[in-house]
């Protein structure tokens, strides 16, 4: 079979479209699950032996399972189990936010830990209340240290969204996989799709890189 | 560097007599109930005094600071401050009774511990605007003003990234300065320097000294602690060993612990 990548181009427009499927669910899980993932955090660090159990339990959960099965399971078996029915985006946005709660809970646990002593004693030298402290010096450093990793994270989303095409929803990987079969291409289409995905996930791990660089010299933290 | 008076706060008069500034009475404190750093100390200190601690790593004293300031407790006797309860121990634990007291307290650490998504400023201002209320104009100004007088008046914008160790140091005893104690700690504020930035740190302390600022100060520099100290503790075991003028510690130390502690460390000055 003859490879012509000149094929693909009346298809870029179309996936184009399914890259803007792509990063839209991919940022606004990323959004939605990183606010999550802030509050999972909190919540597991409160005193309530019940409250950080359960959160407990839901980080490990969906860091223990593979994001297909969670998707598959919300897709099939919510739907079943609550007897409601969910349209396939919302119950893909469903599962990527909760997956990217569970990921970002621990990267914000990590660098809400990470504040050295020093720091909580120098709050409580200057007199500083529970509340100033926790708002004007941990939070900013921890947000700060939590900056390059949460980027990380997003740029694995980005990747991992690609799964979301198994239950049918248009994005990227599916369009792709689509005119792969249609027109008997697949070396040409899913090449594309590949260089694509690199094409907007590089810049991103490089900006990662960047920023931890940036951090380091301007905060030293 | 600008050696202009830093402008430090005064202790009523009636402070200066022993018994109405800080009194350590038995004072007792282990961790996990087994290491004794503080073993029944027994500690009066004037208003005017400057008290220069000396002794060996793990005999108490940076422990002293720490429950000076509140950041640790006690299990065991009384501290009062003013002749008011400061902390005090109570089911084996403790805490400082008085915010209002602890508030008079300031303490400076080995390590700087500004901090660093803050500016210089902003180190400056935070607690004055948010635990004495201040508005942020006089307190920048004031901020302005103090770091003038340490010589760091072009630092105002800088984050503790971007200065070096002995700026550092000098930002956060104008930090704490900026709350106007009456008694300043400092735990080994020139430990973490390099030899050439140790001088400018020690100057200002000794601004303030000169200004009668009521001070603690743990160090293993003897030569300084000779230069500033109105008195000397030597700490040992969680005890004070001995106090006295420099002169009488330093000159002709009573205690055995005291000449064989003062020999090593002299020594390797």
């Amino acid at each position: 079979m003859e490879i012509d990548f000149s094929i693909i181009w009346p298809y870029m427009p179309v996936l184009m479209q399914g890259l803007w499927v792509t990063v839209a669910i991919t940022l606004g899980c990323a959004i939605a699950g990183s606010l999550l993932g802030f509050v999972v955090s909190l919540g597991r660090m409160v005193n309530n032996v019940l409250v950080s159990g359960a959160l407990k339990l839901y980080v490990e959960f969906f860091r223990g399972t593979p994001l297909l099965i969670q998707l598959f399971w919300i897709f099939f078996c919510f739907p079943v189990v609550l007897g409601i029915s969910i349209p396939p985006y919302v119950s893909v946005i469903i599962s990527l936010t909760l997956y990217m709660g569970a990921i970002t809970s621990e990267t914000f646990r990590g660098s809400l830990k990470s504040i050295e002593q020093e720091q909580h004693d120098a709050c409580t030298a200057l007199g500083l209340k529970h509340s100033t402290k926790v708002i004007y010096i941990i939070f900013p450093q921890a947000l700060l240290r939590a900056i390059p990793p949460l980027l990380s994270n997003i740029v694995s989303l980005f990747k991992e969204s690609a799964l979301i095409s198994s239950v049918g929803i248009a994005d990227l990987m599916f369009i792709g996989q689509n005119i792969s079969n249609s027109t008997a291409h697949p070396v040409e289409f899913l090449t594309t799709v590949a260089i694509i995905y690199f094409v907007v996930a590089f810049p991103l791990t490089r900006l990662v890189g960047y920023v931890e660089s940036r951090m380091l010299t301007r905060y030293a933290i | 560097m600008n050696t202009a008076e830093v402008v430090v706060n005064m202790p009523p008069a009636n402070a200066m007599e022993a018994g109405q500034f800080i009194q350590l009475d038995n004072v007792f404190k282990a961790y996990n109930n087994e290491l004794v750093v503080m073993d029944g100390m027994n500690l009066d200190m004037r208003a005017d005094d400057r008290l220069v601690i000396i002794g060996p790593s793990g005999s108490g004293k940076s422990s002293l600071l720490r429950v000076l300031m509140g950041l640790e407790g006690i299990q065991g006797g009384d501290i009062n401050f003013h002749g008011q309860p400061y902390i005090k121990s109570e089911n084996n634990d403790s805490k400082v009774v008085s915010d209002e007291l602890h508030s008079r307290v300031g303490m400076v650490f080995q390590h700087y511990t500004l901090f660093p998504h803050l500016t210089v400023m902003g180190n400056l201002i935070l607690a004055p605007m948010k635990v004495h209320g201040k508005d942020k104009q006089s307190c920048i100004a004031k901020g302005r003003e103090l770091l003038a007088r340490l010589g760091l008046e072009d630092k105002v914008d800088y984050y503790p990234s971007q200065l070096s160790g002995g700026q550092k140091q000098r930002v956060a005893i104008a930090r704490a300065l900026m709350l106007e104690p009456e008694l300043m700690l400092f735990d080994e504020v020139t430990s973490a320097l390099d030899p050439e930035m140790v001088t400018e740190v020690q100057n200002v302390m000794m601004q303030l000294a000169e200004q009668k600022m009521a001070m603690i100060i743990v160090t293993h520099d003897m030569h300084f602690a000779r230069e500033i100290a109105t008195r000397v503790v030597f700490c040992a075991g969680g005890k004070i060993v001995e106090q006295g003028t420099p002169d009488e510690v330093f000159g002709n130390p009573k205690e055995a612990r005291t000449r064989e502690f003062l020999d090593k460390v002299l020594h390797l000055n």
